[in-house]
């Protein structure tokens, strides 16, 4: 079975070294109730409740699966026990309004918890996952009401979350949906329409299941425009809040998947459900976009505690198999293969990319955090445009560097990885869906390119790219100056491109898309790479303790900047290319 | 279940107008020249054959897997019948020596009955292959009363062969193998030991299943030196060579795997089992090369197979899935939602996959006529050019294409989205099959060590010097086409730094063993983009033969460009990679890879 150590030591460097995290909770009046030592403790508790708790049940959940009988559906054994261990230590509050029993710990925060239990269970942390997208909405749209009604509980983990978009025609064009709400007299409206891939959409974990639906109203326009929100809970809340009747919805069928297994991925049938509106009709889509930044982080969270757990294992998997000897070795004796250089090169990329990877996840929860609070109005104006433009780069390239990880840390165990016995194939199978849930990677990508790049005419790039020039005027570790700034270099150079000919060649935000993204994340990891190299240098300077946590920072740091960001230059000559080598092609020459 | 149809037109085009196969069949020597109009009827037949009977069974194969049941396996339904009919059709003799009962065609028309029954049915398309692997082993080094007896069966099909190297505590190093071989006094040697991962190692599809045995006699030197290789039959032929008495072999368990459920993955355990030697006593290395290095070249094929069948499958589904509308203005307007192939980024997915299946047919074809020269040109020192040749490609065919097929598999899922996810298309099948490819036969960093360490510089860069200057010499001829130029000029810089790479590495090395390593798997990537841009050149010459508005002539202009100018910059970040040395990857201690 994988084992699992949650990275307590990354994070606390991340947090408290690189970041400074306790000055800025201080200085929010939203987080100054968190101080160094209880966010130790939160990660601690989550750390260990990860390891212990949910990480013994992944390997169960993939083989048991779910199962379906008469619309009810049976999670995985253990599931529902890790889910009660989950729900009363509080885990589900940690993000949650203070106003209706949250915790309102900072997003930097939380991104950390978020990944352990990710690492240790993606099928079982889904469920709440799904949770805390719900509940954000419902805080940021619900009346008062509504919100007292529901938050609570959810908050608890006694009722779980869905969000109900995708329906079998309508997956990346969510204005294509047609499940109708009719107005009834009493206020409330009735649902009627099937959906799709609905993620915990039923379950044995709660006692009741919140469903966030989109549809469309009799009168409402078509496309996007046309599309309203509504709260379907699987029981209808008697006056007390205590449960009542069984609403008109039902999950009809399971998929059947490549992975993410003990998650129950559900068609649901509403049928007449009731249902209340949430925020104005027609405006749904706009409720659900304000919860996207954070659901998206989340996702993206997935793909990096997938690659992470998957790296320690084939790391661990390095030092103990002997096969054939090192470069330079006497040829007597059989060394474990991480001395083969190759071997390495699989870790040290899983590494520096994780690594990098979990920088940029704190980056982005503490931009989440000044957008909301930031101390004056540049600060907030300046983490809301990099909220805006680093949301989709988190989502696809977390994703696609851990579902790249996932595959390294395969290829390390050789046919031990592709059965099932060791347990890597799974986080393969598994993380594979993170690239495309959430909006695809590909729609994350348009999402920069065209809407947040293109039509926008470069600004938020241009907030981002400042912000890395500002690093550069901040005493940069000199040995990372000439790469950092070439790197700068090429994105600001692409985003040019895209600028430019964003008006003469519609095709070209949207050809050059992928490319753009996977750019903008490579170099914001080479900035934070930069960045903690300059903090570890610093330290080892200092002659701090751990001088071997440092150096290994720094001997990263080393390695990204010399074997990964040069990719930067390829991704700007092939997006610099242009669109037609795409769209000079008609359907029957393929 | 996945759209599929046989791609007779690309096919054919390599065929004929890029590579000339009927030519270049009519300068071999030995046998019956093969005429473009047996060839056609050849891929025509297995052409029909792959798409009607095994294209249907590799869901089926996939969702019910092989069982074991006491000591039986149980391969999934219709793989008998499939099977059945594959050697009725006598495929399985295609290319085998006709004293022995073989048909004696040139190795490149096996390539073509490989690709065709790998591209529908990789876990079916296993058990021949690894029985052709065994006909290579006995065919190079068995006695003529060994072929008799064994290779006869093994190409009429009736028997079936394994390759038996792995062992729990060895993998990639083969030199740990512990498995026994005691002689014998009646010449036999009893064998005792468990391999694993023994693909094909029982079943229920043929008769006898002939194991080929790495072992040690009780003398042998440690390490691969040590290593014998035996016939181990499941049954012991008789007398007239039928199957007689059960031997000393069975199987233990098959393994639980991510895919190619349908073939089975067995632990066998000898016990005290009869074997035959094989070559000579401690000369295993060699025979098991001889079938290694076909069985590679087979690999590469099956990552070229899963391309081709996930870009099929993803192609339908772009042009039916109707979502959003172009950003230049609806296509569709009369639909509620454009087809997604609108789309550029599904455009960038499908002409990766596109670009990458057709240059990595053109490259396994071209690995074919060397293969053919190598076996039967006229000439000994084109035999022995073609050989090095061929041993140059292997690993690259191997490595770069099960690695592209990784991305390619990938890149068809992401295209059906959610939808791909689940199993109901069949796409993300594809993808768990095609991963093992990159692991088995030697991963992809053994095969990147075979091409950098022994095929490049343990000749000294002869083998690359040779390759790299028939490639610059086609590329001096189609310089002549105007209209290829930029693609010309693209490419010739890139062979020149190919060579200098090498030799650069080279030099380090000679301080450093570590360099070799540390540079060979972007080495291998870098080597695969530059032959298959060479690939593609051919290609984009050989249309300037042809009707230029035929829409396949223009859709392959169109893919070459796109090979050229969006994928060939992948190799700007190898070659940044491959001048950094080793420093940056053997710096780190052992002990600071935990965070």
């Amino acid at each position: 079975m994988p084992s699992y150590a949650a990275p307590r030591r990354d994070f606390s460097f991340l947090l408290f070294e690189l970041f400074g995290a306790e000055a800025l909770w201080a200085a929010d009046p939203a987080t100054a109730h968190v101080d160094r030592a209880l966010a130790e403790a939160v990660i601690e508790g989550a750390a260990r409740l990860a390891e212990d708790v949910f990480l013994p049940l992944n390997g169960r959940g993939d083989e048991e699966g779910c199962s379906i009988e008469n619309g009810v559906v049976r999670t995985p054994s253990g599931f529902a026990d890790a889910y009660r261990a989950f729900a009363e230590g509080g885990w589900g509050a940690l993000g949650g309004d203070p106003a209706h029993e949250g915790q309102g710990m900072p997003k930097m925060l939380t991104v950390a918890v978020e990944e352990m239990m990710f690492a240790a269970n993606s099928a079982l942390y889904l469920y709440p996952a799904l949770t805390a997208g719900a509940s954000l909405l419902l805080a940021a749209h619900a009346d008062e009401a509504t919100r007292a009604r529901w938050l609570p509980a959810l908050y608890a983990g006694r009722f779980t979350g869905t969000m109900c978009l995708t329906e079998a025609h309508a997956g990346s064009d969510v204005g294509l949906l047609r499940t109708r709400a009719e107005p009834r007299p009493d206020g409330r409206y009735a649902i009627t329409g099937t959906k799709i891939f609905i993620t915990g959409g039923e379950h044995d974990l709660a006692e009741n299941i919140v469903h966030l639906v989109l549809a469309r109203l009799p009168d409402a326009p078509p496309g996007t425009r046309g599309i309203s929100l509504f709260l379907v809970p699987k029981f209808l809340l008697a006056e007390d809040g205590s449960l009542g009747p069984r609403n008109a919805v039902a999950a009809g069928s399971l998929e059947h998947k490549m992975g993410i297994r003990g998650s129950a991925t559900c068609v649901m049938n509403f049928d007449g459900a009731m249902g209340w509106l949430i925020g104005e009709p027609n405006r749904g889509l706009a409720c659900m976009f304000t919860m996207m930044n954070y659901e998206r982080l989340s996702i993206g969270l997935q793909g990096l505690g997938s690659a992470d757990i998957a790296y320690q294992n084939a790391l661990a998997y390095a030092r103990e198999r002997l096969q054939g000897r090192g470069p330079g070795t006497d040829g007597q004796v059989t060394d474990p293969i991480l001395a083969h250089p190759d071997v390495r090169r699989m870790l040290l990329t899983q590494k520096a990319y994780n690594e990098g990877g979990r920088a940029f996840a704190a980056f982005v929860g503490l931009q989440l955090d000044l957008a909301r609070s930031g101390r004056d109005e540049a600060t907030v104006a300046e983490a809301r445009d990099l909220v805006a433009f680093l949301t989709p780069v988190a989502k696809a390239y977390f994703t696609d560097r851990g579902f790249e990880g996932c595959v390294l840390a395969q290829q390390v165990l050789g046919g031990h990885g592709y059965v099932q016995e060791w347990g890597l194939e799974q986080y393969v199978r598994d993380s594979r869906i993170a690239q495309i849930y959430e909006g695809t990677n590909g729609i994350q990508a348009m999402d920069l390119a065209e809407r947040k790049t293109a039509r926008d005419g470069g600004r938020l790039a241009a907030v981002f790219a400042a912000r890395m020039h500002r690093t550069l005027g901040e005493g940069c570790a000199e040995e990372f100056v000439a790469s950092l700034s070439a790197a700068i270099d090429h994105f600001e150079s692409a985003t040019r491109s895209i600028v430019e000919q964003a008006d003469s060649d519609p095709a070209h935000a949207g050809s050059a898309a992928c490319d753009y993204l996977e750019l903008t994340g490579l170099v914001a990891y080479g900035w934070l790479w930069a960045r903690m190299a300059t903090v570890a240098i610093r330290a080892l300077d200092a002659g701090a303790e751990a001088q071997d946590f440092y150096s290994g920072k720094l001997a990263t740091a080393r390695f990204f900047h010399r074997r990964l960001l040069p990719l930067a230059a390829t991704l700007r000559a092939r997006i610099e290319s242009g669109s037609d080598a795409l769209m000079a092609f008609a359907d029957d020459q393929f | 279940m996945p759209a599929y149809r046989t791609p007779y037109r690309d096919i054919r085009f390599l065929l004929h107008d890029v590579y000339a196969f009927p030519a270049h069949y009519a300068g071999l020597a030995g046998g019956e020249p093969v005429s473009a109009e047996l060839l056609d009827g050849i891929l025509d037949e297995i052409g029909r054959f792959t798409e009607q009977e095994l294209a249907p069974l590799n869901a089926v194969g996939d969702r019910i897997g092989c069982r074991l049941e006491n000591g039986v396996v149980t391969t999934p339904p219709g793989f008998r019948e499939a099977y059945a009919s594959f050697v009725a059709g006598g495929w399985t003799s295609v290319t085998g020596d006709p004293h022995w009962g073989g048909q004696g065609l040139p190795p490149s028309i096996g390539t073509l009955v490989e690709e065709l029954a790998t591209t529908t049915n990789m876990a079916w398309s296993m058990y021949p292959a690894l029985s052709h692997g065994a006909v290579n082993a006995l065919e190079a080094h068995g006695t003529d009363a060994q072929k008799e007896v064994y290779l006869r069966p093994l190409l009429a099909g009736s028997w079936t062969g394994t390759m038996c190297l792995t062992e729990p505590h060895c993998g990639s190093d083969v030199g740990l193998v512990r498995t026994r071989a005691e002689a014998r006094a009646d010449g036999s040697y009893a064998i005792s030991g468990t391999k694993i991962f023994i693909s094909a190692g029982e079943h229920d599809l043929s008769e006898n299943i002939v194991h080929l045995v790495l072992a040690r006699l009780p003398d042998a030197p440690a390490g691969t030196r040590g290593i014998s290789m035996f016939i181990v039959p499941k049954y012991l032929p008789d007398a007239q060579g039928a199957p007689g008495a059960r031997n000393g072999v069975s199987c233990l368990a098959i393994e639980e795997k991510m895919g190619i459920h349908g073939n089975a993955t067995c632990m066998l355990a000898f016990d005290d089992a009869t074997g035959f030697l094989v070559g000579p006593e401690n000369g295993g290395m060699r025979c098991m090369f001889t079938m290694m290095n076909a069985a590679r070249l087979v690999v590469g094929i099956q990552g070229l197979g899963q391309s081709e069948a996930a870009y099929q499958a993803s192609l339908a589904y772009a042009l039916d899935r109707e979502q959003m509308r172009a950003l230049s203005g609806p296509q569709a307007p009369a639909r509620p939602a454009d087809p997604i192939i609108v789309h550029p980024d599904v455009r960038r997915m499908l002409l990766t996959q596109k670009a990458l299946a057709e240059g990595g047919r053109a490259l396994v074809y071209f690995a074919a006529l060397q293969a053919d020269l190598a076996q039967r040109a006229a000439d000994p020192e084109a035999r022995a050019e073609a050989g090095r040749c061929l041993d140059l490609l292997t690993p690259v065919v191997k490595g770069f294409l099960t690695e592209v097929a990784q991305e390619t598999t990938s890149l068809a899922l992401q295209i059906f989205g959610g939808h791909g996810y689940i199993r109901e298309h069949g796409v993300e099948q594809f993808m768990r099959d095609v991963r093992i490819a990159a692991i088995y036969e030697g991963t992809t960093q053994i095969q990147a060590l075979d091409l950098l360490g022994r095929k490049v510089l343990g000749d000294g860069g002869k083998a690359l010097l040779a390759l790299g200057a028939g490639m610059e010499e086609e590329c001096a001829r189609i310089a002549a086409l105007p209209e290829l130029a930029a693609e010309v000029a693209a490419l010739r810089p890139l062979l020149q730094e190919w060579g200098e790479l090498a030799v650069s590495i080279g030099g380090r090395a000679a301080q450093d063993p570590d360099e070799i390593g540390a540079a060979s798997v972007d080495f291998l990537m870098y080597s695969g983009w530059i032959l298959t841009a060479w690939c593609w050149l051919r290609m984009l010459a050989a249309c300037a033969t042809l009707d230029p508005d035929d829409p396949f002539v223009i859709g392959k202009r169109r893919s070459g460009a796109f090979f050229f100018r969006r994928l060939l910059p992948r190799t700007r970040a190898l070659a940044a990679t491959l001048r950094d040395g080793a420093e940056t990857l053997t710096a780190l201690p052992a002990e600071s890879f935990h965070h």
